[in-house]
């Protein structure tokens, strides 16, 4: 039997970790030798632990999940049971929490490398970080619209500080509009919400749904989507909402650029995914595809080719961020089994790949390497950094045996299965966009000549350890896709049992 | 043996970081282990010749291991006569360019590299031949192209990379398509097996059926460099190294002909059999192979470059094979699989898949030892190297002569085999009587080009006296390719019979 405790475990030794970590950092911080060693143990002895609270969640669901696929559990008691938070536990949320401390801890050893732990403040860096997995744990396994909110807010708002880190003029104006954002986003979210909780008198997704499919008039609930659907759009930067992650991004460390793209977008997929499927499920509940199919042509087409025009190169991998939520979008609409399977292996492939290729550029971003001209013939000074970026736009550009490209085909597919064939046209029209600009990244990387030629890389070794883990998973999960594949196989055998 | 294809694919898998290794010490042990696989390779193929000449396995060597179960997908290997003609000559034309490139690529730098990417670009090129799982079909389908993107842009000739990229966006651009069609077809049938999606797609409504088999064929023309989507072809084989255009002319194109065979028209054509639109398809497709066949030896009839030349003569052979395999689709209408007509279709036509694949690895590669020596390219500047170089001379003729479909060489008989096979289709369906009119006529323009190559390089005043014969490896690599044209055009029923097995399932 799965108490509350099992299932906020992984969220409290998080939070903990996140609190302790800044006196550890400190005392590290004091010692003449070993530092390294001793963050990186550190970190392992945090995630080791972590995993190990997923780990025994997995184990305890998987053991009744035949007989309860959907397991609510609230804070308060059964009685109180729809007016308080409550945790939802299913195979998705166990599949995404799963990711997010999976990745979630490359990524951390990366910023462990990446940002000095002898700078100052760098110990609120990594606590921030461990802070922001803790939450998204929790949105992974929000039962009810209002945890969902709050733990959503408290990592997009957590995010800003790792936008900010650097604290230059370009950062502080980018975490500001980030944050204006944000603040909108939330107000159309609460907004949304009490429309539904005025229709419903209930926030927890199965009471909403319930009560939601017997509604009669629908314009209230029309409205109240597109509140809530602009506000997490916003978050999710689809076009035209997108304005904010590019400069946000690009302004960002490389560490917080890579983390927030595989795990604060992923994270903001599954919410879409959650509330757009699980819960205003279309055709029971509210039609929404059409309009959804227009967003995410629309978040293809101007992503890529925004894309397409971009000399900075840190800044192109936030394009293709955006193009990825139009990908995403793509699988969300087509509301099959197919799709739901291609979005969760795509949270994980499209978060890692973009991890991948923001942690190449932020070490080559160290050198005052930015543009693709400065990128010139890096193939040959960097030799084992520039195959991580290959390997990540290959990824992207969907060239097997790479895992993008199993994404893409999931994705694709099934689009054509829900009828939806011209949207599957506009991917992959988009995807050869796609393709043309990355080639040209390689191109610059491999082709040209550097223009100053004195400059000399050495590739930090540290760095490349998380590097080469990535780049390790991308050709491992292109090549047997099964691994992963078998993990999401039992959120598609629930699909059929939605309450 | 049990894992035979299985092996056939790991081996250059795993030995792609040996030859890296070994690259950095010793270019040439580099090549020589490659060429050693492909020849493990051969001989492990060859050991399913008994399997496929057997009725009692149904006229195919199968194996199958577990991959994605979620998408009713099996790593499903196989070969049958076409597939296997067509991988024993990819690998033929594999051995003799890592040979070749022993002394072509001598002074170039980062041969390791040069070498473990060739080893990939094996896996890729043997693989797409083996396989009869669309996914599987389609990782090799762009395995293909990844290295020869590296290779042409690494080690070519004027401004590689931008050749390289023209090929890879061309080409990636046919392959997404081709994936869209993959992916509509496992939506239609749940598999992604070739032969189980053949029968499944039989029930599937025509109309859909039809935007497959024309978003497949587009994607596999672009492959083919059929006009009008041949506009990668002439840089990229121009401007690559020697060994890579042979592979590029040789297999590359031919792997598209080689998909449109088997899953244009042989998983997806038959659902639509029934229909007016096959036939309007199979017309269609006639008229590009002409008109590839025509442009291609127009352009080769007026072109200096003497790699430019080659490049767009295979613009004009992809025109024949396209030609016959619109005759061979229409067999399939109107004749049973045992029936004469089929049998000399198909024959005729993958056959010219391999004879074209040796004859112009052949010229390509002499084409190449002749730029080595002279490093120039323009043909109008050479002349009269006949007697300096006597084996590459002898070696162009027979590649040149081939080409031009002149007997006892080997693109002759299958040249010859598509037009009796043309010829029996005029008598059910009258629009084939033009086509093959005019490729009659193209065949004559391709004897002129080869002529005027060979009287351009070879022949008159001596203009070079520095220009010597070609080293000892390059020499051996040519050598065994001529020696392949010669015995493909003497003696060619090993690989009619092979192919023909086809006709008996």
């Amino acid at each position: 039997m799965i108490s509350i405790l099992d299932v906020s475990l992984p969220i409290i030794s998080f939070v903990l970790f996140s609190l302790l970590t800044i006196p550890v950092v400190k005392i590290i911080r004091k010692r003449e030798n070993n530092r390294v060693a001793l963050s990186v143990g550190w970190s392992a002895l945090i995630f080791v632990i972590a995993s190990a609270t997923v780990v025994n969640l997995s184990n305890k669901y998987y053991e009744q999940s035949s007989t309860q696929p959907f397991l609510n559990i609230t804070l308060t008691g059964n009685s109180l049971a729809i007016f308080s938070s409550s945790f939802l536990i299913d195979a998705m949320s166990i599949y995404m929490a799963a990711i997010f401390t999976v990745v979630g801890a490359i990524v951390f050893l990366y910023s462990i490398f990446y940002v000095d732990s002898t700078e100052r403040l760098s110990e609120r860096y990594y606590s921030v970080i461990l802070m922001i997995i803790g939450c998204i744990i929790g949105v992974a396994f929000a039962g009810d619209l209002l945890t969902l909110f709050i733990f959503w807010e408290a990592s997009a708002a957590g995010s800003s500080f790792l936008m900010l880190y650097q604290k230059t003029t370009r950062s502080l104006h980018a975490t500001l509009r980030y944050l204006v954002m944000i603040i909108i986003a939330s107000a159309f979210i609460i907004y949304g919400l009490s429309i539904v909780y005025g229709i419903t008198g209930t926030l927890n997704f199965w009471a909403v749904k319930q009560t939601l499919t017997a509604l009669q008039d629908k314009h209230l609930l029309v409205i109240a989507f597109i509140f809530i659907a602009s506000g997490y759009a916003i978050e999710a930067a689809i076009v035209p909402f997108h304005m904010w992650l590019p400069d946000a991004y690009t302004a960002a460390p490389a560490s917080s650029s890579a983390f927030l793209s595989a795990l604060i977008d992923q994270g903001s997929y599954y919410v879409l995914l959650r509330i757009l499927i699980y819960i205003l499920t279309p055709s029971t509940v509210l039609n929404w595809t059409v309009m959804l199919a227009v967003f995410s042509a629309l978040t293809m087409i101007v992503g890529n080719l925004l894309a397409l025009t971009q000399r900075n190169v840190k800044r192109l991998i936030a394009y293709i961020c955006i193009a990825d939520v139009g990908y995403n979008l793509v699988a969300i609409t087509s509301v099959t089994p197919l799709g739901i399977m291609g979005n969760l292996y795509f949270f994980l492939i499209g978060g890692t790949t973009t991890a991948l290729a923001f942690m190449t550029v932020g070490f080559l971003n160290r050198m005052g390497l930015e543009t693709l001209d400065d990128f010139s013939g890096i193939g040959r000074k960097a030799p084992l950094t520039s195959l991580a970026l290959l390997l990540s736009a290959f990824s992207f550009a969907g060239v097997p045996p790479l895992a993008g490209f199993i994404a893409k085909y999931l994705v694709f597919t099934a689009a054509i299965e829900a009828n939806l064939s011209w949207l599957a046209v506009v991917g992959v029209l988009t995807s050869i966009i796609q393709t043309a600009y990355l080639l040209r990244l390689i191109n610059y990387m491999y082709a040209k000549t550097p223009q100053e030629k004195e400059i000399t890389i050495k590739e930090p070794k540290k760095l490349l350890i998380p590097i080469f883990i990535l780049s390790g998973a991308i050709i491992i999960l292109g090549i047997y896709p099964t691994i992963i594949l078998n993990l999401i196989e039992p959120v598609i055998q629930q699909l059929p049992f939605i309450p | 043996m049990q894992n035979t294809l299985l092996l056939t694919l790991l081996l250059p898998a795993l030995a792609v970081p040996i030859v890296y290794v070994t690259g950095r010490k010793s270019s040439k042990a580099a090549a020589i282990l490659l060429a050693l696989i492909a020849i493990a390779d051969i001989i492990l193929l060859s050991t399913t010749v008994p399997y496929i000449l057997d009725p009692a396995t149904g006229y195919r060597y199968v194996e199958s291991y577990s991959w994605i179960p979620v998408l009713n997908s099996t790593f499903a290997l196989f070969v049958d006569g076409v597939s296997l003609s067509l991988a024993l000559i990819t690998l033929v034309l594999i051995l003799t360019a890592s040979l070749f490139s022993i002394n072509y690529m001598q002074e170039k730098k980062g041969l390791a590299e040069y070498y473990a990417l060739l080893t990939l670009l094996f896996i890729g090129l043997v693989g797409v031949f083996i396989t009869s799982n669309l996914m599987l079909f389609y990782f090799c389908w762009e395995l293909m192209l990844v290295p020869a993107y590296f290779i042409i842009g690494g080690w070519g000739y004027k401004e590689p990379y931008r050749a390289a990229f023209k090929f890879f966006i061309f080409t990636h651009a046919g392959a997404v398509f081709v994936l869209l069609g993959i992916g509509a077809i496992f939506m239609l049938t749940g598999s992604l097996d070739m032969f189980q999606a053949q029968t499944a797609l039989m029930t599937a409504q025509p109309d859909i059926v039809k935007w497959i088999l024309l978003s497949l064929t587009a994607g596999f023309a672009v492959k083919m460099a059929v006009v009008p989507v041949h506009m990668w072809l002439p840089d990229a084989h121009s401007e690559a190294p020697a060994p890579m255009s042979a592979l590029l002319s040789g297999v590359i194109i031919g792997a598209g002909a080689y998909a449109i065979l088997r899953v244009s028209l042989g998983t997806v054509f038959p659902a639509i059999m029934a229909t007016d639109f096959a036939v309007q398809f199979l017309h269609g497709i006639a008229v590009l192979g002409v008109l590839s066949a025509f442009f291609g030896s127009l352009i080769a009839l007026v072109e200096n470059d003497i790699k430019r030349v080659i490049a767009y003569s295979s613009i004009a052979h992809m025109g024949y094979v396209l030609f016959g395999l619109s005759c061979f689709g229409l067999s399939l209408l109107f004749s049973a699989p045992s029936s004469q007509l089929f049998q000399v279709i198909l024959a005729g036509t993958v056959l010219h898949l391999v004879n074209h694949a040796v004859s112009k690895g052949l010229f390509f590669l002499s084409a190449g030892a002749i730029m080595k020596q002279l490093e120039i390219r323009d043909i109008r500047e050479m002349g009269g190297l006949a007697g300096q170089m006597p084996i590459t001379a002898t070696s162009s003729t027979i590649a040149a002569l081939s080409i031009a479909g002149v007997p006892p060489f080997a693109c002759f008989i299958s040249e010859f085999l598509i037009f009796v096979g043309a010829f029996q289709v005029i008598s059910s369906d009258g629009f084939y009587l033009l086509p093959t009119a005019l490729m009659l006529v193209a065949t004559v323009l391709s004897l002129a080009y080869a002529l005027r190559y060979l009287s351009h390089v070879f022949l008159g005043p001596r203009k070079h006296e520095e220009a010597k014969e070609a080293p000892f490896f390059m020499k051996s690599a040519m050598l065994i390719l001529a020696a392949f044209v010669i015995i493909l055009g003497i003696y060619p029923t090993f690989f009619i019979n092979l192919i023909n097995t086809l006709s008996f399932v």
